[in-house]
């Protein structure tokens, strides 16, 4: 076994090693072909491993042990790294690749690199905490010691040795991770969206009792497949997160809650919460940790199909070989090899060794997007329906349109729902343009696409009937001249289908772009397949009209992980399912960027784990939106002090409108975990009152952002509304309302302030009737500081007290007055209602208020009308919207018109603008005689605008814009301006 | 009719509680010619009274028949077009607006509308009165841009009009403009006057007042003779006749701004502080001014506060009026102040109390 292993090893290290000493050599000059530099080159690990200066290069862990250490060690690296079951071997093995250890690495090395690690923990992420960085397997005896005596040599790599032994590579990962767990105090899974979902951060869990002392056992990978898991309360030494881990590491699943499915409840002390009484009920086993550890310790003797993997072994070590050696040829290769490998690639996983290796000889030289690109649409992951409807669509589209279309339009009337383009959107990756094109391809159709590289402009109508010069003009051509193809030579021309990708990109550069695709497609005789991103975009607003809208969604992450398996095991990659399936969740369904990732991640390892996509793909992560209340969350979090700066700049600006409003609504909520012992509640106040400061701050800064433009604040914002209050206030949430539930609130200033943008408009109109009356002239202030209360009291007071008659006669008199309309009533009402306060309607009688809604419309037809928008138009419902112009007209002006020239003066009205309300209004000095013109007056314009009220919206917008324009003038004096018009 | 407005001196002779201010005013329209007029003083003063009736004492009765305009202007600023909805009153002989509505934008309404409007010289048939006046309200709550372009449409057409401006306080008009203008303080009316005025309107509307009765209004009026006759008239409307100790129902906003700052001298908490904010908002829904909000509240506050505290109380109420005013979210910043009292004033009593 081992020598099957030490083959291998030496094979794909290069051909002229052996187990040998000498071999480092030789790996290392190998290393820069293979290695990718990886992100969290963990240092330390370099100093651990090797003494060898080249090591600084450090790179994946698994070129540092590999290539670094003697061979021996190497071995062993590589056995753990198989991460496999081969573990009698193993341990053979292992026992004397530790005893070389011995030799090569002297203890004290060691130590420091330990220390050193941990100090690396507490600078990182804690976000990157949660996924620990695999150190070289080596590093493993140096953290056990936490159990163990360290400082024995024996001793310790004896221990390191069974630990090894049971826990290849992952192993070492958790103790280290435990390690700097331990000394550090990290977070647990502070920073990691993914995993922790469906667990709410209630604070701080209590540490493990035991963190960090338990060693971990390894066990067989996917022992625990099949089996589900609940985890409650605080386990012995791991966090919750690093058991959700180790779990998922060997294929079990961690749900959220029990139910029948779970197989055990992993608890190591029981609450009596709610997850142990259901899984009481439920007859769900309780699981202590190490009850954990021992099915896993359990299951490592059996062993996997060594088989298959020394197979996929050997293909790869002949890959690589062949790689190292002649980089050049094989990228001529490839690409010759290339257009073989494509018919082979929707061939059947079950491709023999020689098929593997002629495509592994590709790998690295063609991109495996291009690489597995589907070839016949049952290849395509998920929307399964949506390429079907497509494929219907094509195929019947001749018959629909061209044939139809010459027999007439009768026929396509009859299938009114059929469109002459279809749609396709949906987030990229997820195989639009695939789709579009295997299935041209599938029916016989010839593809052509056309996207945002190609000019798509509006076609030039100048050369449009001359040779096509522009891409625009070859489309034009093409899509009138299908048919002459098509009856032309049916074998060499076949049909046409014109993919227009990336519609939704048609901007600065296409000018008129979207509306000549329309064009086209109306005359189009071939099909046109528009594919865009976002179908709710505006610029497409015309253009879905004329589609039929076919919208992919996300693959699940089965069907990714499925798809993935399988890409994996065509090119020789050992991958656990899960691993495939958290790769999928990690790039939102984006299987493009998953291939991407997997290529990448298959230039440096050949077995692809659970563990190595979160690493991977930790930093990717970063750039998924994060909602404005997950970054709250974050901010306020109970950890939230120990986040970068960055990462709080990235959380306040993640949405740099909403944040800090759900900030203002939520932080008297928290009760700050900085501020220690507090009794009296003096801290907790003092730092509300500087989180209050900081907040108000921000809003300066806002000011000066919006209103001068200053966008280079931005930051400056973000700091004083967000960063600033958080880290005053961030710890646990309470609630400060009965019945509140305890979560962040949206922002309540929005809301607010669209009501009192409402109510500050109806205030104007009551204060514009009120100016209109004449009766008062006074600001909007005075209006409601003062005046209201008394104008309330005149309004509501005689309907409680006196007689319902009187009372409403009296009132409908007084709103007379003030030109007050029911609206204004009901405003003044509204606008005095205080919460805790009585209503000022109560004690009114409905009977009361009908009455004076009756009253109040009949006076309206003798109602003087002061202002634009109290004239009932017939026709209209409501008021007009706008209060559009002149309400009062002088008296001077129009008595003399009065006397006789009434009727010009109405013909004037409706000839100027039909909703022009000029009324007349009583001059002070003699009130009673104008009152009575001016009710004449009233009821005549209305006449007028009943004779014409049909036209009167019509005419509304352009005599409100004469008016407008020739404002200027108006003022001069309203004779003149009157007259102008 | 309200008695505020039906007892509102409508010429300058007629005006008793600044008469000596309007006698001035008489005087120096009767010369033919008028500089722009800068009307400052409180709330309820009568400075519009005064701008009113001198408006009348200069164009006779054409200037009283005034319409109401809504209008919209497009003003073009080289980038887009704005348009911008005013409500005017104007006559043939002035024009009366409110610029400070339009937000932040009131800039271009100085530089355009006004300018706009103040070009235009008037057609003047009887060769007199060449300019036309421009009336414009609360100044001081135009933006310092639009103050700093105010300047400049003053003197270049002081030839065709005149500007009346008016505000409540003068130190929030800049210098520039001041200087431009005749500066007239109008004061807040003594209690004394107020109570002439009362029971001038009494013995007008044949009421019987009870002795003092007029001199607890026109204290709760805060000198304030608007709001003095408005509890007047709202004490007539509840009970007459009037007995001695009747009471005078508060402003509701006012009542309610009482209510606050009784919650936040019981308790100093964040489940008060959240209290606290959600009858803020109720106030400002209600479109009370935060500014009216902050300065009532911090009167009530003093009323009960400690004298050693009430410094730095006012200190902490001036800095957040101050954030108000250049802000844009006046809830942020009444709770900020509130918070900071409830912070300050919750050491205080620990310190004390312990």
């Amino acid at each position: 076994m081992s020598s099957d292993i030490r083959k291998w090893f030496m094979k794909a290290q290069g051909q002229d090693k052996s187990a040998k000493p000498s071999a480092a050599a030789g790996a290392e000059k190998k290393k820069p072909v293979l290695s990718i530099p990886e992100k969290k080159a963990a240092a330390p690990s370099l100093v651990s491993c090797d003494h060898d200066p080249s090591a600084r290069k450090k790179t994946s862990k698994y070129f540092g042990s590999k290539t670094e250490k003697d061979p021996d060690v190497e071995m062993a690296d590589a056995a753990v790294e198989k991460g496999t079951d081969k573990s009698a071997a193993k341990r053979r093995l292992q026992k004397c690749s530790n005893e070389l250890k011995d030799d090569s690495k002297p203890l004290p090395s060691k130590r420091p690199s330990k220390d050193i690690e941990d100090d690396d923990d507490d600078f990182v992420a804690p976000s990157k905490k949660k996924t620990p960085v695999k150190p070289p397997p080596t590093k493993k005896p140096k953290v056990e010691p936490n159990v163990e005596v360290p400082g024995k040599n024996d001793g310790e790599d004896e221990d390191g040795m069974d630990e090894d032994a049971k826990t290849p590579s992952k192993g070492a990962g958790r103790g280290r991770g435990r390690g700097g767990r331990g000394t550090g105090g990290a977070p647990g899974g502070r920073g990691r969206g993914g995993g922790g979902r469906g667990f709410m951060n209630f604070g701080e869990r209590k540490d493990p009792p035991h963190k960090g002392e338990k060693e971990v056992p390894e066990g067989a990978p996917d022992c625990l497949s099949g089996l589900t898991f609940v985890i409650s309360g605080t386990l012995d030494s791991l966090e919750r997160e690093e058991a959700t881990d180790l779990i998922k590491r060997y294929g079990g699943r961690v749900t959220g809650s029990i139910s029948k499915k779970t197989s055990y409840l992993l608890a190591d002390e029981d609450l009596g919460g709610v997850k142990s009484n259901k899984a009481k009920d439920l007859g769900v086993p309780f699981l202590t940790e190490d009850g954990l550890f021992d099915l896993i310790r359990k299951s490592k003797p059996a062993k996997a199909p060594v088989d298959k993997h020394q197979n996929n072994n050997s293909s790869e070590k002949l890959q690589k070989s062949q790689a190292k050696s002649s980089p050049a040829k094989v990228e001529k290769r490839a690409e010759s090899s290339a257009d073989k490998s494509i018919p082979s690639k929707s061939n059947i996983p079950s491709a023999s060794s020689n098929n593997q290796k002629s495509k592994n000889v590709d790998r690295g030289s063609m991109q495996w997007t291009e690489k597995y690109r589907p070839k016949v649409p049952n290849d395509i992951v998920g929307n399964q329906s949506m390429v079907k409807q497509l494929h219907d669509w094509l195929k019947s589209w001749d018959a629909q349109f061209l044939h139809s279309g010459q027999k007439g339009k009768g026929k396509k009337q009859t299938d009114s729902g059929a469109k002459k383009a279809v749609l396709l959107s949906g987030p990229p990756g997820i195989g639009k343009t695939t789709t579009a094109k295997v299935v041209s391809q599938m029916l016989g159709l010839q593809a052509i696409e056309v996207n945002a590289s190609d000019s798509r402009g509006k076609a030039d109508s100048k050369i449009e009937k001359g040779v096509g010069g522009s891409t625009s003009n070859s489309i034009k051509e093409l899509i009138s001249n299908a048919t002459l193809n098509y009856s032309d030579n049916r074998s060499k021309h076949p049909k046409a289908v014109l993919i227009m990708d990336e519609v939704d990109g048609m901007s600065a550069g296409d000018r008129g772009g979207v509306a000549d695709l329309i064009a086209s497609i109306k005359i189009s005789k071939i099909p046109i397949v528009c594919i865009c991103n976002d179908r709710y975009s505006q610029k497409l607003k015309s253009l879905v009209n004329y589609c039929l809208m076919l919208n992919f969604r996300k693959p699940t992450k089965q069907q990714m992980g499925k798809r993935l398996m399988e890409v994996a095991k065509k090119e020789g990659i050992q991958a656990q399912e899960n691993a495939m399936e958290e790769l999928a969740e990690r790039v939102h369904g984006d299987i493009r960027m998953a291939l991407n990732h997997l290529q990448y991640m298959s230039l440096s390892q050949s077995v692809v784990k659970y563990d190595d996509i979160r690493e991977r793909l930790n930093s990717s992560a970063k750039d998924e939106d994060i909602s404005p209340f997950t970054a709250v969350d974050k901010l306020f979090g109970f950890n939230g002090g120990r986040l970068r700066m960055d990462e709080r700049i990235d959380f306040g600006m993640s949405d740099p409108d909403l944040v800090p409003l759900i900030i203002q609504e939520n932080y008297i909520n928290y009760r700050p975990s900085t501020i220690g012992k507090d009794e009296s509640g003096v801290k907790r106040m003092n730092a509300l009152a500087r989180a209050a400061e900081s907040i108000a701050d921000g809003d300066l800064v806002n000011v000066q952002i919006r209103r001068y433009r200053q966008w280079q604040l931005s930051q400056a914002a973000c700091f004083a509304s967000s960063i600033v209050p958080a880290a005053f206030m961030h710890g646990n949430r309470e609630i400060l309302e009965a019945g509140e539930r305890n979560f962040n609130k949206f922002g309540g200033w929005l809301g607010k302030y669209s009501t009192t943008n409402k109510n500050k408009r109806l205030l104007e109109d009551v204060h514009s009737h009120i100016l209109a009356s004449q009766q008062a002239n006074l600001d909007r202030e005075a209006l409601r500081l003062d005046y209201l209360s008394l104008l309330l009291g005149q309004l509501t007071d005689p309907l409680k007290t006196m007689p319902k008659d009187e009372a409403v006669h009296k009132v409908v008199e007084f709103m007379d007055t003030y030109s007050l309309s029911q609206e204004d009533f009901d405003t003044i009402v509204e606008i005095s209602k205080f919460k805790g306060h009585p209503s000022p309607m109560d004690g009114v009688q409905s009977a009361v208020k009908s009455a004076l809604t009756r009253a109040y419309k009949q006076g309206s037809s003798s109602r003087v009308v002061r202002a634009a928008d109290l004239i009932n138009i017939p026709g209209m419902k409501k008021p007009l919207k706008k209060r559009v112009a002149a309400i009062l007209e002088p008296v001077e002006e129009s008595l003399p018109e009065e006397n006789g020239a009434a009727e010009a003066e109405a013909e004037e009205d409706d000839s100027s603008d039909s909703e022009n309300n000029d009324v007349l209004v009583p001059g002070d000095s003699t009130p009673k005689l104008d009152l009575q013109s001016d009710k004449k007056k009233g009821i005549q314009v209305q006449l007028d605008l009943k004779s014409n009220g049909n036209g009167s919206s019509g005419k509304k917008a352009p005599a409100v814009r004469s008016r407008t324009s020739g404002s200027g003038g108006k003022a001069a004096g309203g004779s003149a301006g009157k007259r102008k018009r | 009719m309200l008695w505020v407005d039906k007892y509102r001196p409508k010429t300058l002779d007629k005006v008793t509680v600044h008469d000596q201010v309007a006698q001035n005013l008489r005087k120096l329209v009767s010369e033919q010619d008028c500089p722009h007029l800068l009307f400052y003083g409180p709330s309820g003063s009568g400075k519009k009274t005064l701008i009113l009736a001198l408006i009348k004492q200069m164009f006779g009765a054409g200037a009283e028949k005034v319409k109401l305009e809504n209008k919209t202007w497009k003003i073009d600023t080289g980038t887009r077009t704005l348009e911008i909805e005013l409500a005017m009153l104007s006559s043939s002989h002035h024009v009366e607006m409110n610029p400070s509505d339009a937000g932040f934008q009131d800039r271009y309404v100085v530089q355009e509308v006004i300018k706009e409007m103040a070009k235009n010289r008037p057609i003047d048939a009887k060769g007199k009165r060449a300019f036309k006046v421009l009336v414009l309200n609360e100044v001081d709550k135009l933006s310092r841009e639009a103050q700093h372009s105010l300047r400049r449409t003053m003197e270049k057409y002081s030839s065709s009009c005149r500007l009346i401006l008016c505000c409540n306080s003068s130190s929030k008009v800049t210098e520039a403009v001041r200087s431009r203008c005749l500066n007239v303080r109008v004061n807040a009316p003594s209690e004394d006057q107020i109570v002439q005025v009362l029971e001038f309107i009494g013995k007008k509307e044949n009421l019987h007042l009870p002795a003092g009765f007029a001199a607890r209004i026109a204290a709760q009026s805060n000198r304030n003779l608007r709001r003095a006759i408005l509890f007047f008239e709202t004490c007539k409307v509840q009970q007459y006749p009037f007995t001695s100790n009747q009471v005078v129902p508060p402003l509701d906003w006012e009542q309610y701004v009482s209510e606050i700052a009784t919650d936040i001298l019981t308790e100093q908490s964040p489940k008060r502080l959240y209290a606290v904010r959600q009858k803020f908002y109720e106030l400002l829904v209600n479109c009370i001014p935060p500014e009216s909000i902050l300065k009532k509240l911090l009167a009530e506050l003093l009323r009960k506060l400690d004298a050693d505290l009430k410094h730095e109380i006012c200190h902490w109420a001036a800095h957040y009026e101050h954030k108000m005013r250049l802000g844009s979210k006046a809830i942020f910043h009444l709770e900020a102040f509130v918070a900071k009292f409830m912070s300050v004033y919750k050491e205080f009593l620990v310190a004390t109390f312990g």
